[in-house]
């Protein structure tokens, strides 16, 4: 099966990489979102620097502001180092939502149909296409985050970020792609039209991403929301980045419940996806 | 001669009660190239898939190289090739890229690949192309490498659907010399579908005609023409004289009409009794005022071994059943 899939994985990313549009604009478009969340959107900015004539003094309103600040934000020095891990997820979780697209145009064009009359292990077409995407996902979160990092007034990572934590930020952003790659995936898996699948995308993308601490804290959020948010794999994905960023793998053991609940997820969407997609695939 | 194709009361009922093929049993014997012949809707593709094992048997049985589509549909696939009717190339890779791609997928070797490929490019005389980007291929190259995409993992047999369908008169000839070429050189039997009766004519040694999911007649190219009757040829001399049993006598003369002046001869072999006959008038001082020659088209087929017209509703019709059916089978 690896055989099958490692080529069929290669063709999916020699058409990316040809069509270097697709490419520049994966790249393109979170760096685009930091900009804007991070800077108009800045809801650090909502916060009165002044609040007309009172008594305190403006050193007192200062610490006022930054224990707000970092009640909601926790210890993020900037709302960008904040927002970077967020922005990662939904940059995984936007790429991971076409995962399905070139399934869908293989089915239109007839290519499917010469895959299945090839003797090859069904599962591998549908693996090729997650493979694929999460390649396509890592890629630029990998250059969003360095260019984050770089900005003026941008990512700034604690002192204490080392490779390791290098590593399992990347480790999470991996997981959570693979999870959503295989769902989107499996739901194009029949699909003949590429306007369907939009309109999949459309109707889940926006509410897994507001449903999320990606962009705000789950304390903004009323109770019914909260409750969804914390069982939200964005959520997860966007915390443990966070903390990572934030403060470094100093509590791994706080991080240990979300990582482990994000490799669940990863695999059980991995395995369901794949046996649904052998199921979809059989001969009529 | 080795059966390799064998089907026996092939049905394939879609839902919603559409009976796509109903109960057809042909064979192919080893190196044939066999050509199933029908207007669209009558069932060729369907009866494609099922061999193919894009598509599951309702009822009946069918054997490709003796395993059972049905209960060992991978040694099915292990042993055909398939050149599909749409031209399913990926046009975001290379000519090489493709090939090269199928053979993976079929796990031969690399280095034997590689070899396997270049002749193949070289035998549809794309060599030059192979390294450029599929979209920059005109329709006719395309077909040629959709052609030996199906062939890199040496099949036992090519399943072709409309090799020819949409293209021009030229590449459909360049196109049949490849089709010969791969049937003879490389020893490939080969199981096509048509809608054109010149293509079937030209290429296959059996051919079968198939309507709404029946096989009418099948035979050899030869045989099926001697079904209609032949070639219609209509002469119009300056005299009117009775030449009626000089006609009749030629080889190859099936039926003479006169009307006037104008005689319409049927012919078996129009070949060799046109020359006679022209001669013979020469011969008898006679001059020609008008000659024509009409070749039996697949309307003629149609209406004789269906007993009813090949019209424009039956088209719209049939092509309505499939669209329909695509629709269904997404």
């Amino acid at each position: 099966m690896l055989t099958e899939t490692w080529a069929l994985t290669v063709r999916e990313l020699k058409k990316w990489i040809r069509t270097p549009a697709t490419v520049f604009i994966a790249l393109f478009q979170p760096i685009v979102w930091l900009a804007l969340f991070g800077s108009a959107f800045n809801p650090t900015n909502l916060i009165p620097v002044s609040i007309g004539p009172t008594n305190l003094t403006p050193e007192v309103l200062a610490q006022i502001r930054q224990s707000i600040l970092s009640q909601t934000f926790g210890n993020a020095p900037n709302y960008i180092t904040y927002l970077t891990g967020g922005i990662l997820s939904l940059l995984l979780l936007f790429t991971s939502a076409f995962s399905g697209g070139s399934l869908v145009l293989d089915r239109r064009f007839g290519y499917l149909n010469k895959l299945l009359v090839s003797p090859i292990p069904r599962a591998s077409i549908f693996l090729s296409r997650v493979f694929a995407t999460v390649v396509k996902g890592m890629i630029p979160s990998l250059i969003v985050f360095f260019v984050a990092l770089s900005i003026p007034d941008g990512l700034k990572l604690d002192p204490s970020f080392s490779l390791l934590d290098g590593l399992l930020l990347f480790l999470t952003l991996f997981l959570l792609s693979l999870g959503f790659s295989s769902l989107f995936t499996a739901i194009a898996i029949r699909m003949t039209k590429w306007e369907s699948l939009v309109a999949v995308v459309n109707l889940l993308n926006l509410p897994l991403l507001f449903s999320s601490s990606a962009l705000l804290p789950v304390t903004s959020m009323p109770d019914w929301l909260q409750a969804i948010a914390k069982i939200n794999p964005i959520s997860k994905a966007a915390d443990v980045t966070r903390t990572l960023i934030v403060q470094g793998s100093v509590d791994l053991s706080s991080m240990m419940f979300d990582m482990t609940y994000l490799i669940a997820f990863a695999a059980i969407l991995t395995i369901a996806g794949g046996i649904a997609s052998v199921i979809a695939l059989r001969t009529e | 001669m080795s059966k390799v194709i064998e089907v026996e009361n092939l049905s394939k009922i879609y839902k919603g009660n559409i009976k796509a093929v109903d109960d057809i049993s042909f064979d192919v014997n080893a190196g044939e190239l066999f050509g199933f012949l029908g207007p669209n809707g009558a069932g060729k593709t369907t009866t494609i898939k099922l061999l193919t094992t894009l598509a599951s048997i309702t009822s009946g049985k069918a054997t490709v190289l003796g395993y059972d589509v049905t209960k060992h549909p991978n040694m099915v696939r292990k042993s055909i090739g398939i050149v599909p009717q749409d031209l399913t190339i990926d046009n975001e890779l290379k000519g090489i890229e493709n090939v090269m791609l199928a053979a993976k997928l079929y796990r031969v070797p690399n280095q034997i690949a590689k070899k396997r490929v270049k002749n193949l490019l070289e035998l549809v005389g794309l060599n030059d192309a192979a390294s450029r980007l599929v979209s920059t291929y005109s329709g006719g190259m395309r077909k040629r490498l959709e052609l030996i995409v199906g062939l890199v993992h040496e099949p036992k047999v090519l399943f072709m659907d409309e090799p020819t369908l949409g293209l021009d008169v030229n590449t459909r000839k360049i196109i049949w010399d490849y089709i010969r070429k791969l049937n003879i050189d490389k020893r490939v039997t080969i199981f096509m579908t048509t809608h054109y009766l010149e293509e079937a004519d030209a290429l296959c040694d059996v051919a079968a005609i198939i309507d709404r999911g029946k096989i009418r007649a099948q035979g050899s190219p030869q045989e099926l023409k001697e079904i209609i009757g032949g070639e219609l040829l209509t002469i119009e001399l300056t005299k009117d004289r009775d030449l009626q049993d000089f006609f009749s006598s030629i080889n190859g003369v099936k039926e003479v009409k006169k009307s006037g002046s104008t005689y319409g001869i049927k012919l078996g072999q129009a070949e060799d009794a046109i020359p006679v006959i022209i001669e013979g008038i020469y011969g008898r001082g006679i001059k020609i005022k008008a000659l024509s020659c009409s070749k039996p088209s697949l309307d003629q087929v149609f209406l004789e071994v269906t007993g009813k017209e090949f019209r424009e509703e039956e088209f719209a019709a049939a092509a309505l059943r499939r669209q329909d059916i695509i629709a269904r089978r997404g």
